[in-house]
């Protein structure tokens, strides 16, 4: 199993089975199935139950009815009483009104922002209404929300199910809406009339509401035939949640708050006596809150709200006085459409309230049995006890209905009301509940996965000739070693099967269905191969004495990546995870600045102190000069670049709304500026590709031409999109998706001509174009044939111009990504791509333990490839988050998805907004493979070094990735599990798949290179000879 | 075990750290108990940097008294040039922690008070007492690293004291961005206290140590935990 260890690409193989098991693993943590988005209609009522046939149409309907749904928001349980609503407790006390206890799902919300400006508004605006999302998805469409509803429709935050208003509109009824805009935007083009308050200026309570009550009069005056103007009328009051913000539950002004809402319920229920028609009440709140103000919590006071119900045709409450029964949110739903004459919402799992149930016994068991078929056909299995049970109370209903009698009824009643709740038990179960199996044995999986690349690194971490030292003496045959395999992987497949029965799981993962069987299959493999290639390499590594080596900018950089994944324990730390690595950044900018300053000291001191002791140290002389005294000053500049940068954008959530360089270069009056920023950012990254392009091959011209024109592309691209102004007004009317098509063209016609010419192909066809011969064939010295031409195959410097191309091609791929780059980011952002570079640049330059090791050491590439690999991954986050991304879905930026296209493609809008977000870790990455590419010498050398890159980014992506999934299983039923945590899993997920895309580029280059060269021995290579 | 000067040393080395830890405490106890703890960012609370510059001035007499190599120095009729020379350097190294600070985080356009008193406290714990120890040259030689320096000294206490409250006020700064919503979550009251804590956690580690190794004389196993202290000791 040796080869395997030894092969290039093994860790991009368990990096790709990484992601696999992360895919299981989101698989058990958001399940997708549940929401079908069925619309339902009324011709989805049974008409036969039993073989006994029914008007379904007939007996649903519930008459003619005006439905008032009032919310009021942060209405907890205790504030429903005589004490804080007079009129309300009266009512409830003489049995006019009924009262319920409603749950929550919690979480609820969590702060509504104080106040922010209009550019972050929107982010704001968006986390508010994934918070509000859950009440009022319960409320509207009957179930229970889950993350995928949020997530996979991100952007719209719109319900696109079927709700409540969905059936309503459908209908023909007229909805009206006062208070809350969230529900606009939950429900848009729904409603009739609207009018809504935004609910961010948590310190108004009276203006709020008063926008809602001032429509009252008018709305609630019926007209000439008695009837009011609606037919859903929902009304959102926000002051109370506020006060209960700002001053806490115990506040004086709460009374106030709720006598006025009282004297609304008052109102209400005085205009409803001058209908003809029926007017029905509803009044609740969203979730409650916590003496201290705010919610968010799973705490009673949080959680309980009252949910009254008051008609206005001298109705009587069933229940007892006080108290009625529990009831869950998703319970409205059913009991507005059915009173508003619609069919209950398509994934509706809720009940019709108690207390509105027409007293007929035909109707009644109607309405019963539409939603428990409703339920029933949501529960897959049918061995359920429950669904046995709705079996039995169909027949009795059937005989109902055929024969009259009333104790049929009586036991449908009783048995229709049992299975709907244990149906409602279950659905709320399984929706809301973890695949554990899937996540437990993902993690596993990760887990393994990471050890095996941990040792794998450690054993690339060894010197060549250490590594052939550990090379095993006794040889075991192929076949032996497959038996080994197949036993392995048979006891993993049994254990893993053994841990499905005795876990009892329900879970897909164990079904042993044929698709399922192969992801099975697949993780008992991975589990083996993880296996053998752990106990390999424990079994090779013998030597890490160079770990010994590591100097305290080496202890830093492995520690704080370490730290950094279990830094993700606390919340905030991953709302705020630019302040970690904003920190980490600063620590080692002070680190190094201390030890080239120190070095520089001693190095003048030594110098003038004398010449004796000067001539004893001559490695001080060395370290010098590879970097020089000006290294201080300029390492000083870059301590200033990165603090400006890091004031451009404001990320995170806790200083989000603050002002920003951002905001203010993007306000028209600093457009000077702005276009400054641009224009500077711009020539920069030419000015770098056209350094770079001293790596490519002889014919330099054109590659200078393709590349500055490519530049002169993202221009004049930005001239057409009014970025930039322009003296040639001429430009502005080009079409900015040309622009970018001959970009693309540009790009790829300079690919193609590197490896054209690499392959000979222009010199075969008589262009003899001039150049320094980067890519010529010659014979290799004379003095090098005298003892080991023999074993040579070749003769010639393939070797050599091998590493000319994989650099010359490297370099190309770095240019583009930059080029792509600077056409797709935001104006201001620009000046972070040349940022980067220079970053990059100063900080390996700095980073050399020649430089900063006080004792001489000889090997030092070893430890240069670890420090260098592990500060890239460094910058690379560190500009990804000054570039103003975050771990909140609300910062993906999907202006830049649409950066010359003329429609809506899904594939390349994803890929143009991933590129964009994740811009910074890919050229931190090129960055290193290109330094790592220029400072080879030889190709082996080149091939070793970037085994050795490729180990430790896959060993990083899955240590961060097991760490987060393991804090994901802990934490699966935090209060912040769905703002915080799942947003993370997802980026991390996508962060994932583009490691595997950026590692697969690098594999991709380097075959490219043996492709050509192939290519070349085929072409031209026998007819120079 | 001792030569008598090395004793000698040390228990100045003792006394001094001992009465760091005991003053330094007193003083933000007193703060605290008249609830200014958490204005200690603004210039109101100068009289705490006062405070402290005496106490350390004090400690430095109390350092370099019949200490007879450097009386020999000082005794030349430069004494006022030294002085003088000192205070430029320390405002000089003053503005170069603001810059620094700023540099690496702090509020540019405002809170520049504040960023000045932490900048001036950092002046004072750090390279104060150095400079007043052993003069502007030494202690810029000192930590370049271009002299070394032998352990147990009290130019050893210094440097470890320079660098640990550098750390802690750097330390400090963590937990600013967490969630919690005290009110000392304020710049820069973390790091401001970071520092101070850094300083007499310095002082405390040195007092422990050198009663470690005076019990370690009777008791030798003791010299376990000594020769433990000694690696945990920043080293150039």
């Amino acid at each position: 199993m040796l080869h395997w260890v030894q092969h290039r690409w093994t860790s991009l193989w368990l990096l790709i089975s990484a992601l696999a098991a992360l895919c299981l693993f989101l698989y058990g943590f958001f399940p997708l199935k549940y929401h079908s988005g069925k619309l339902a209609s009324m011709d989805d009522l049974p008409n036969v139950i039993n073989g006994v046939s029914i008007d379904g149409q007939e007996v649903y309907n519930s008459g003619e009815n005006s439905v008032i749904l009032m919310v009021i928001d942060g209405l907890r349980y205790d504030f429903a009483t005589e004490e804080y609503m007079p009129f309300t407790g009266q009512l409830i006390k003489n049995k006019s009104a009924c009262l319920y206890v409603s749950v929550a799902e919690p979480p609820t919300v969590t702060m509504p922002r104080i106040k922010s400006p209009d550019r972050k508004k929107e982010k704001a605006q968006w986390r508010r209404t994934i918070n509000f999302w859950r009440d009022i998805f319960a409320m509207m469409t009957g179930s229970v929300s889950t993350f995928a509803d949020v997530a996979l429709n991100f952007g719209a935050p719109a319900v696109v199910g079927d709700s409540v208003l969905r059936v309503a509109a459908a209908k023909g009824r007229r909805t009206v809406m006062y208070g809350d805009d969230t529900w606009l935007r939950l429900f848009p083009g729904l409603w009739t009339e609207s009018d809504g308050t935004t609910s961010f200026f948590v310190t108004d309570y009276t203006e709020v509401d008063k926008n809602v009550t001032r429509h009252l009069d008018r709305i609630l005056t019926p007209d000439e035939k008695k009837k009011p103007p609606f037919d859903l009328l929902v009304l959102h009051y926000l002051g109370l949640d506020h006060i209960g913000h700002l001053e806490g539950a115990r506040s004086p002004k709460i009374k106030p708050k709720l006598l006025e809402m009282d004297d609304v319920v008052k109102k209400i229920y005085k205009a409803m006596q001058t209908w003809e028609r029926k007017g029905v009440l509803l009044l609740c709140g969203d979730h409650g809150m916590r003496d201290a103000g705010g919610h968010g919590g799973a705490s009673p006071a949080e959680l309980l709200v009252p949910l009254v119900v008051l008609t206005s045709d001298g109705f009587r409450c069933p229940h007892e006085a006080g108290a009625g029964g529990t009831v869950a949110q998703t319970d409205v739903a059913p009991s507005l459409a059915w009173l508003l004459g619609a069919p209950p919402p398509g994934d509706s799992a809720g009940r019709v309230l108690a207390a509105l149930l027409p007293r007929d016994p035909r109707q009644h068991l109607y309405l019963l049995h539409v939603l428990a078929e409703r339920n029933a056909r949501l529960v897959p299995s049918t061995d359920k006890e429950f669904y046995k049970q709705f079996e039995r109370a169909k027949v009795q209903f059937a005989h109902f209905l055929a024969t009259g009698q009333q104790s049929a009824a009586k036991i449908a009643k009783e048995f229709y009301e049992e299975s709907l709740e244990e149906m409602s038990k279950y659905l709320t179960e399984t929706t809301t509940d973890f695949d554990m199996f899937a996540l437990i044995s993902a993690t596993c999986i990760l887990y393994l996965l990471a050890g095996a690349l941990l040792c794998i690194t450690l054993y690339s971490l060894q010197s060549e000739a250490r590594r052939k030292i550990s090379f095993p003496k006794l040889h075991r045959s192929k076949a032996s070693s497959l038996i080994a395999f197949v036993v392995v992987l048979v006891i993993s497949a049994f254990t893993l099967i053994t841990a499905c029965f005795i876990t009892e799981t329900k879970s897909q993962f164990c079904s042993f269905s044929p698709l399922w069987s192969i992801a099975f299959i697949a993780a008992a493999v991975t589990i083996t191969v993880a296996y053998f290639i752990i106990k390999t390499t424990i079994e090779n590594t013998k030597d890490l004495s160079i770990l010994r080596d590591l100097n305290a900018i080496d202890y830093l950089l492995i520690i704080g990546t370490l730290f950094h994944s279990w830094s993700f324990f606390g919340t905030s730390f991953i709302e705020e995870e630019h302040m970690t690595w904003y920190f980490f950044w600063n620590t080692l900018m002070f680190f190094i600045l201390v030890r080239t300053i120190v070095v520089v000291v001693m190095y003048f001191a030594k110098r003038w102190s004398g010449a004796t002791e000067f001539q004893e140290k001559p490695h001080l002389e060395n370290r010098m000069s590879s970097v020089g005294v000006s290294i201080v000053p300029q390492w000083v500049l870059l301590i200033a670049l990165h603090r400006y940068l890091r004031t451009m954008n404001q990320t995170g959530d806790r200083w989000l709304f603050l002002p920003d360089t951002a905001d203010w270069l993007n306000s028209p009056e600093n457009s000077f500026y702005l276009e400054a920023h641009l224009v500077i950012g711009s020539l920069l990254t030419l000015a770098i590709c056209l350094w770079n392009i001293r790596f490519m091959n002889n014919y330099m011209q054109i590659h200078s031409a393709l590349t500055v024109l490519a530049t002169a592309c993202t221009l004049c691209h930005r001239i057409a999109t009014n970025a930039l102004v322009t003296p040639f007004p001429i430009i502005k009317t080009w079409d900015p998706v040309l622009i970018v098509n001959i970009f693309w063209g540009l790009l790829i016609s300079q690919v193609i001509f590197e490896l054209l010419t690499y392959i000979g192909l222009f010199k075969t066809c008589g262009f003899p174009l001039k150049g320094d011969n980067k890519f010529a064939y010659n014979k290799p010295k004379a003095k090098n044939e005298d003892y080991f031409y023999d074993q040579m195959e070749e003769p010639w410097n393939i070797d050599e111009v091998k590493l000319n191309l994989a650099r010359s091609i490297t370099h190309i791929m770095y240019n583009d990504l930059m080029l792509i780059i600077i056409l797709l980011m935001k104006p201001h952002n620009v000046i972070m791509v040349p940022s980067i570079y220079f970053t990059c640049k100063l900080t390996s330059k700095c980073l050399d333990h020649k430089l900063l090791d006080a004792r001489m050491r000889k090997g030092t590439e070893i430890l240069d490839v670890l420090s260098k690999s592990l500060v890239h991954l460094w910058i690379g986050f560190l500009f990804y988050f000054y570039q103003g991304n975050s771990n909140s879905l609300a910062s993906v930026e999907l202006g830049a998805g649409y950066v010359g296209l003329r429609e809506y493609s899904a594939a390349r809008v994803a890929a143009r907004v991933g590129l964009h977000a994740y811009a910074a870790p890919a050229l931190a990455g090129a960055q290193l493979f290109c330094a790592a590419a220029a400072r080879a010498h030889h190709w082996k050398g080149y091939l070793e070094s970037v085994w050795r890159v490729i180990n430790i980014f896959a060993l990083q992506r899955v240590y961060q990735l097991v760490i987060y999934c393991l804090i994901a299983i802990l934490f699966r039923h935090h209060l912040f599990v769905w703002t915080v945590f799942s947003p993370k899993l997802l980026y991390d997920f996508v962060a994932t798949v583009f490691s595997v895309q950026a590692l697969s580029t690098i594999c991709v280059i380097v075959l490219l290179t043996h492709a050509s060269s192939w290519m070349a021995k085929k072409l031209t290579y026998k007819s120079t000879l | 075990m001792f030569s008598l000067n090395n004793h000698l040393e040390l228990r100045r080395v003792t006394i001094s750290s001992l009465v760091t830890c005991i003053y330094l405490p007193s003083i933000v106890t007193v703060i605290s108990y008249k609830g200014l703890l958490y204005s200690v960012g603004n210039a109101s609370s100068l009289y705490v940097l006062v405070l402290i510059f005496i106490a350390e001035l004090i400690k430095s007499f109390y350092l370099n008294s019949n200490n007879d190599l450097q009386v020999k120095k000082k005794a030349s009729k430069s004494r006022v040039g030294d002085i003088v020379k000192s205070i430029v350097f320390l405002l000089g190294v003053k503005f170069c922690f603001f810059i620094g600070i700023i540099l690496f985080g702090a509020p540019v356009l405002e809170y520049n008070e504040e960023t000045l008193i932490l900048s001036s406290l950092l002046t004072l714990l750090t390279l104060f007492p150095l400079i007043a120890h052993t003069g502007v040259e030494l202690a810029v030689q000192l930590l370049f690293g271009v002299k070394t320096f032998p352990r147990d000294t009290i130019i050893a206490m210094l440097v470890n004291n320079a660098l640990l409250t550098v750390c802690g006020a750097w330390l400090g700064a963590v937990v600013i961005p967490l969630d919690w919503n005290t009110p000392w979550q304020q710049w820069p009251i973390p790091c401001y206290l970071g520092a101070i804590g850094g300083y007499l956690l310095s002082n405390v580690l040195t007092v422990t140590k050198v009663t470690l190794m005076s019990a370690a004389n009777k008791h030798p196993f003791l010299g376990i935990f000594v020769n433990m202290m000694n690696k945990l000791h920043i080293s150039k």
